[in-house]
């Protein structure tokens, strides 16, 4: 018989971290993204498109880890590889195709302007899926 | 006006920069959050509102940003980035990883000052 603690949602941890970084970095490239895209759009359209998809992957990030949270991880397992895969690749692209971002973008150089933490986030929360998956399997 | 917005902004970072230290302590000690930390927050949100509402007063006053659409972002933000990270910890809660909530917003609402006074 199941006790009241298995299917209560973990209040308390290291997701409550993720969660306002998440939170900050949805405001923060969301922000950015809309301003840009609305006052100068044709200046460099694929850094301020890629600022926009980032925003919504840290949107959606958000949310897979408050679900994540609550024992349903599926979303965020595959959520936060895509999102280190969008870093990776906007990273990437922005050193081998300068040409393509006149302006920065949420993600280029691996988010040196916001000093590494978009290139740290998703590892941080895959770190923490892992560990929350290790304890589980230890319970 | 700039030398008064100017003079606000060091007090808000100063102190933004005690608040992370002071979260970062919390979280060392790897115990409860203290009570005290909450009013440390309390503090510096008065600061950063004392900030937006000079920002506003400067913008009533006829001076203009060249960037005005992200200045008045930032104003925005300034004011409502500490107010949403305390609201997400429950009141009950006192855990060490809500330290970690805290420590978060404030270099967030320091690099906002940063920014804020950047874009001036």
């Amino acid at each position: 018989m199941p006790t009241p603690t298995t299917t209560r949602p973990s209040r308390s941890g290291a997701h409550q971290v993720l969660i306002v970084l998440y939170a900050l970095f949805t405001l923060a490239a969301g922000a950015r993204s809309i301003v840009q895209l609305a006052s100068d759009a044709g200046r460099a359209p694929v850094a301020y498109t890629l600022s926009l998809v980032a925003a919504v992957t840290y949107a959606v990030g958000w949310y897979a880890i408050r679900e994540a949270a609550d024992g349903r991880a599926g979303l965020a397992s595959v959520t936060l590889w895509i999102e280190l895969g969008g870093v990776l690749v906007g990273g990437t692209l922005s050193l081998v195709a300068r040409d393509l971002f006149p302006d920065a973008s949420v993600w280029s150089d691996y988010g040196i302007g916001y000093g590494f933490v978009p290139a740290v986030l998703p590892v941080a929360g895959l770190l923490w899926l892992r560990h929350r998956r290790g304890s589980g399997a230890a319970a | 006006m700039q030398s008064v917005l100017t003079q606000i902004s060091v007090v808000v970072i100063g102190y933004a920069g005690f608040v992370v230290l002071a979260a970062l302590f919390s979280i060392l000690r790897w115990r409860a959050r203290p009570p005290w930390l909450v009013s440390l927050v309390w503090m510096l949100e008065f600061l950063m509102a004392v900030r937006a509402l000079a920002g506003v007063a400067a913008i009533a006053g006829g001076e203009r940003p060249d960037a005005f659409a992200t200045h008045v972002g930032y104003l925005a933000a300034s004011v409502c980035v500490m107010p949403i990270a305390v609201g997400s910890i429950d009141a009950d809660d006192e855990g060490v990883w809500t330290a970690g909530v805290i420590a978060v917003a404030a270099i967030a609402v320091s690099v906002i000052a940063v920014r804020l006074q950047q874009t001036v």
